[in-house]
Order: structure tokens, then C-alpha cells, then sequence
């Protein structure tokens, strides 16, 4: 009897901690995304600014930078952003400016940046791009293009200070199956690593994501939207502020 | 299933050309359809070059010696009005398939209740100008995605049409094409498109890889193995290189760029290999596989009278009606795929898919076989050298 109530508790000790990150939700840093896409390239200039307590960030993009379906502006991920890496770093003081919004490309972004770039001198900028260009078939070689001397010319501008990141479409079943979406974020990935940008990839992150049933937007009932919508920008935000961290961290690398 | 296909393999052909044409229809149907896993093993995972260089050059090989013949036989006129009658066919295919686009995308659309983050995904140019997109869709110039291989096919056809009589100096032909491809680089030369779109495979470009193909499909096959002999050591560098190629591809083209740093200048380098315009280095890969191959898979090779290669090469034997199925079925298999990415629905859409498009093959076959029995039974009827370009 004694025997098979130790028994017992072992089984009921094993289930339990089978079971406990179910119930804990005990999951890792940026709502669990997979620790490789929270890898960065050193970011100089973030690094920098974050050590004299004082960050410039400019939001360039497409719809999801604006509203994406989310409660309010002050709900999509470049405000959010702003607050968990505030609250993530006490002291320092973050500027978010953003610029952009539905169905701007490439070539509108680069003309934002030009414009705005100068008077605003931020120290990282983050581009989202990408789902514009697939959905309409615009050419991805061009996009490539103007990513590349986009990115020499910000970087220039500061003297290597100011840091690029690249931010590919959010995942879509849909997008996927009715666009080439591979196509561009092969050359998005291709042309932040050749023009010294760093590559965050939304759309790996969101596919995780989908595929464990963490966050599905697409799936997801249509009143529940607005809220999935605002969790779904909240964990960008989260995942994005790890990623940056990451490659502003001071140590030597 | 494919012991019964094999009597129907047209012999007295190169079957390794065939073959090679069945397994590029094979990897286009899986390459159009995002989502697929199969994807993940498809030439363009390991090579700058993917499924349609290989359909391009091979499609050039037959033509060459199709309407070469024809052309021989009775005059620049009859060859010519042959290539148009099956640019013709292949017009007729584009707007079929076009239709049949347009009807997924609504389809899908509709399914999926559009959420609102998708908002920006205006993929379907017909809520907005439906008559404008119709026109422009006729006139080629309006290209959804997934729907850019007939078209650049109409094109690099039409031209081989009015360009038939210099089949007879191939040196000519190929100079002609070489000078089109370089000027087409040189100066971005471009076919107009629609709505800022371009088009996904420039013809004026990719006319070099046909016009290639024409010159090997009629080039003496030993004065070929001449030209290009065997040379264990280039053929070793040549390997190398390939899989430089797959392992660059795999870690920063395709793969996740976290944690290696490639130096800029390589990935800048990478960066500008396109596909539109047929960079260089897809055309190298093309068409150094196709001198490894050559050399590596001899034409009596057992394994091409095997049930595997014979199932691939009645697919090669019948390339439009195949290629054709291949994209109409992978509409459906990016529905399904769209609704269900699980391991079960991909094994359906991909045994599904081959499936059929096997059976369109043999289907093609059985009634090219019919015809050409009717055709030997009356004296009367002009024995026509059969076309499958």
C-alpha cells in the first residue's frame, strides 16, 4: 500500500511537471519566440545612446506601424516598444517618431527617410517592408535596391551611429498562398546583411507563433480580433525589444 | 500503376531530356505552392537556379528539334505558322489559368474573412478596376504572382517563330541572342507592364537560355561531347563550386542570417543575382549542371527504363498539358495548403498533385497514340512530325 501511494506521487510529481509550463505559461523572454530570431548583429550607435540614458528611434512602414488592427495607435508595437524598453531600462529617456503607413513601398519609405531622417537624427532606425511589394508583385530586385543605398545613406548620414534594422511582413497564410512572400524576404534578408542592416524577422516569429498556437490572428474569431490584434503588437514589441537589447549589448562581443 | 505507363513512353528519344523535363514540372507544381515541405528540397534550395531555368533550356531543346525539322521539311512559312499555332495554345492556357487565379484569390479571401491587419493586401486588382484588369491581364502586361512562366514562354516562342531561319547558321543564332541578352542587361530593356509590376521573367533576357537549348538540341551529339569533353578535374571544381552555391544559399539566402556574419561585399554580391533579368551565375548553374548530367547520366542508363524515370519521362513527353495541370493543380494545392499546413494535408496535396499530374501525362499519351495509329491507318493522311515544344 505504502509502495503503491509513493508510486502515485511519482506519477502525479511526473505529470506535473510535464504540465507545468501549461499552466504557468512559464515561456521565454519575447512571448517565447524562438531564441534565434532574437539575435542581433552589434548595434554601435543603439549601444551608445542607451549608455548616455537618451534614445532617438524612427518607425518607417507600412499599415501595421499605424493601427494594423489594433484598439488604438497607442497600442500598435512601435508604442509599445517604446514603453517595455523604457521600463526595461530605467533611465532612459525613448523617442519614437513614426512615418509611413497603408500601402506605402520601399520607395516612399526611402523619401521619408530623406525628408525626416536629418532634422530627427535617430540613433535606430527601424524599417518594416516588404508586404506592399509582394502583394502588388512589385520587383523585389528593385526593393533590394533601394534597401541597400537606403541603408548606406542613413548609416552615412551619422557616421555609422545610426543603427538599420529590417522588419519582414507579418505572417500570412493567406499572403503566403497568394503572393511570392519568400521571394522578398530572401532579398530582404540578403540586402540587410549587405548593407550592414540588421534582420528582424517578424514573419519567422509569427509563423512560431501560429503554428504552436500561441497567436494566430489570422484564425482568430472575428470578435476576438481587436484583442488578439493588440496581444499579437504587444509581443512584437516584446520580441523586438530582446532583439535590440541584444545587439546594443556593451560587452565585448 | 507505373508499370501500365510504361508502354506508353514515346521511345527513339533522348529519354534523359524527358525525364529531366517531368522532374522540372514536378518541382514547379511544388515551388507553387508556398507551404509546401517538399519546397524545401527543390532545386532552387541548392542552386542559384531553379526549376524554370531548367523547363526554359529543355523547352529550347525540343523546339529545336521539333520545328527545325518542320523547318527543313517544307519552309520557313509552314515552321513558323506551327510555332504560332502553339504560341496560340499557350495564350488560350495563360487566360484559363488567369481566370482560374482570380478565382482562388476570391476564393481564398472570402474563406478567410480577411482579418483587418490584411488590409493592405489588395492582391486582387479586380475589386478595384475589373475591366482594366482584364485588358491588361490579355495584353500580358498584368502578371499575378505564380502565373509568370507562360507568358515569358509566348514571348521567347514568338520570337523563335520569326527568328526560325537563322536555325540554319546556329552560330548566328546564338551570337544574335547573346548580343539581345547583354544590350537587355546592359540597358534594362523591358517588356511594359502594368501598375508599376514587372515582369517576373524578362523574355528579352531569358530568350538566351532557349535559344541555348535550340542550339543543343540540334547540335551533333558527338561533335557536342567533343567540344565540351569529360574532365574529371573541372567536373570536381565544377561540384565544388555547386555546392558552395547550395551552402551559401542554405545558410544566408534561404536560412536565418543570426549568429554568422557573412562579409557584406559576398552578400551584396548574392543580393544582385536576379532572376528577372537571368543573372549570370543562374545561368552558369543551369548550364553547368547540364554538362555534369550529360556526362554523369548516359543516354542507355538502366535507370531510365526504370518505373520511377519512366513516370517523370511520360510528364516530359507531354510538357504543355503537364505544366498546365501543374499550375491549375497547385491553386488548389495552396487552398489546402492555406486551410491546413499539417502533416497530413501536405502528404494529400503532394501524392495528389503527382498523381494527377501523371495521369494528364498519360492521358496525353493514350490519345497521341490513338491519333497517330488513325493517322497510319488512312494512306491519305500527311504524316506529320509529332511537336511537343
Amino acid at each position: 500500500m505504502k509502495g503503491r501511494s509513493l508510486w502515485m506521487t511519482a506519477v502525479a510529481l511526473a505529470a506535473g511537471i510535464g504540465l507545468w509550463p501549461l499552466g504557468l505559461r512559464a515561456e521565454g523572454p519575447g512571448c517565447g519566440a524562438p531564441a534565434e530570431y532574437l539575435v542581433s548583429g552589434p548595434l554601435p550607435g543603439t549601444s551608445a545612446a542607451l549608455a548616455r540614458g537618451n534614445l532617438r528611434v524612427m518607425v518607417v512602414g507600412s499599415a501595421s506601424t499605424q493601427a494594423g488592427g489594433t484598439s488604438s495607435p497607442s497600442a500598435t508595437w512601435p508604442q509599445r516598444f517604446v514603453r517595455i524598453l523604457s521600463a526595461r531600462t530605467p533611465g532612459l529617456n525613448v523617442e519614437v517618431q513614426t512615418f509611413g503607413g497603408r500601402g506605402t513601398t520601399a520607395a516612399d519609405h526611402s523619401r521619408l527617410m530623406a525628408e525626416h531622417g536629418p532634422g530627427l537624427r535617430p540613433h535606430l532606425v527601424i524599417w518594416q517592408l516588404g508586404t506592399v511589394e509582394a502583394a502588388r508583385g512589385l520587383s523585389a530586385d528593385d526593393m533590394a535596391d533601394m534597401v541597400q543605398e537606403t541603408t548606406s545613406r542613413v548609416r552615412a548620414a551619422r557616421g555609422e551611429r545610426t543603427d538599420m534594422v529590417l522588419m519582414d511582413p507579418q505572417f500570412s497564410r493567406f499572403l503566403r498562398a497568394n503572393a511570392d512572400v519568400e521571394s522578398y524576404r530572401d532579398k530582404l534578408r540578403l540586402a540587410a546583411a549587405a548593407s550592414g542592416a540588421q534582420f528582424f524577422s517578424r514573419w519567422s516569429i509569427m509563423k512560431f507563433w501560429a503554428e504552436n498556437e500561441r497567436l494566430d490572428l489570422e484564425r482568430a474569431p472575428r470578435s476576438l480580433r481587436v484583442t488578439i490584434a493588440d496581444e499579437l503588437h504587444d509581443c512584437l514589441a516584446r520580441a523586438l525589444v530582446e532583439f535590440i537589447l541584444d545587439g546594443a549589448r556593451p560587452a565585448p562581443r | 500503376m507505373a508499370i501500365s505507363l510504361i508502354p506508353l513512353v514515346r521511345p527513339g528519344r533522348d529519354l534523359r531530356v524527358d525525364f529531366l523535363r517531368g522532374l522540372a514540372l514536378w518541382f514547379i507544381f511544388i515551388d507553387h505552392t508556398p507551404g509546401n515541405l517538399l519546397g524545401l528540397a527543390t532545386l532552387r534550395n541548392v542552386a542559384f537556379c531553379d526549376a524554370t531555368e531548367a523547363f526554359v533550356l529543355l523547352a529550347g531543346f525540343a523546339a529545336g528539334i521539333a520545328y527545325g525539322r518542320i523547318m527543313e521539311r517544307e519552309g520557313w512559312l509552314q515552321a513558323a505558322g506551327r510555332v504560332m499555332g502553339r504560341v496560340g495554345t499557350l495564350y488560350v492556357a495563360h487566360i484559363f489559368l488567369f481566370v482560374v487565379f482570380t478565382a482562388q484569390v476570391g476564393f481564398s479571401a472570402a474563406a478567410l474573412d480577411q482579418a483587418a491587419y490584411l488590409d493592405e493586401l489588395a492582391l486582387d486588382p479586380f475589386t478595384q478596376e475589373p475591366y482594366r484588369a482584364l485588358l491588361e491581364a490579355l495584353l500580358l502586361r498584368y502578371q499575378p504572382a505564380f502565373l509568370d512562366i507562360l507568358p515569358l514562354y509566348i514571348v521567347v516562342l514568338a520570337l523563335f517563330a520569326v527568328t526560325l531561319p537563322m536555325i540554319r547558321r546556329p552560330i548566328w543564332m546564338l551570337a544574335g541572342a547573346s548580343v539581345l541578352y547583354v544590350v537587355t542587361r546592359s540597358f534594362e530593356l523591358e517588356p511594359p507592364a502594368w501598375n508599376g509590376q514587372s515582369w517576373s521573367f524578362n523574355p528579352f533576357a531569358w530568350q538566351l537560355l532557349f535559344v541555348i537549348g535550340i542550339w543543343l538540341g540540334r547540335a551533333d551529339p558527338v561533335k557536342l561531347s567533343q567540344h565540351f569533353p569529360w574532365n574529371r578535374w573541372i567536373a570536381l571544381l565544377l561540384v565544388v563550386l555547386l555546392i558552395v552555391a547550395a551552402a551559401l544559399l542554405n545558410f544566408f539566402w534561404h536560412g536565418a542570417t543570426s549568429g554568422i556574419e557573412m562579409p557584406e561585399r559576398l552578400s551584396g554580391w548574392m543580393a544582385s543575382i536576379d532572376k528577372t533579368s537571368l543573372h549570370p551565375a543562374r545561368l552558369a548553374s543551369v548550364l553547368i549542371m547540364c554538362w555534369l548530367i550529360s556526362h554523369l547520366l548516359p543516354p542507355g542508363a538502366a535507370f531510365l527504363f526504370g518505373r520511377t524515370a519512366g513516370s517523370f519521362i511520360l510528364m516530359g513527353q507531354h510538357s504543355l498539358p503537364v505544366f498546365c495541370a501543374g499550375i491549375f493543380l497547385s491553386f488548389l494545392g495552396r487552398v489546402a495548403i492555406e486551410m491546413s499546413d499539417s502533416l497530413l494535408m501536405q502528404v494529400l496535396v503532394n501524392v495528389a498533385g503527382l498523381a494527377a499530374m501523371l495521369g494528364v501525362g498519360a492521358v496525353s499519351a493514350w490519345y497521341d497514340d490513338g491519333g497517330r495509329r488513325k493517322a497510319q491507318a488512312l494512306p491519305t493522311a500527311g504524316q506529320k512530325p509529332k511537336v511537343d515544344a
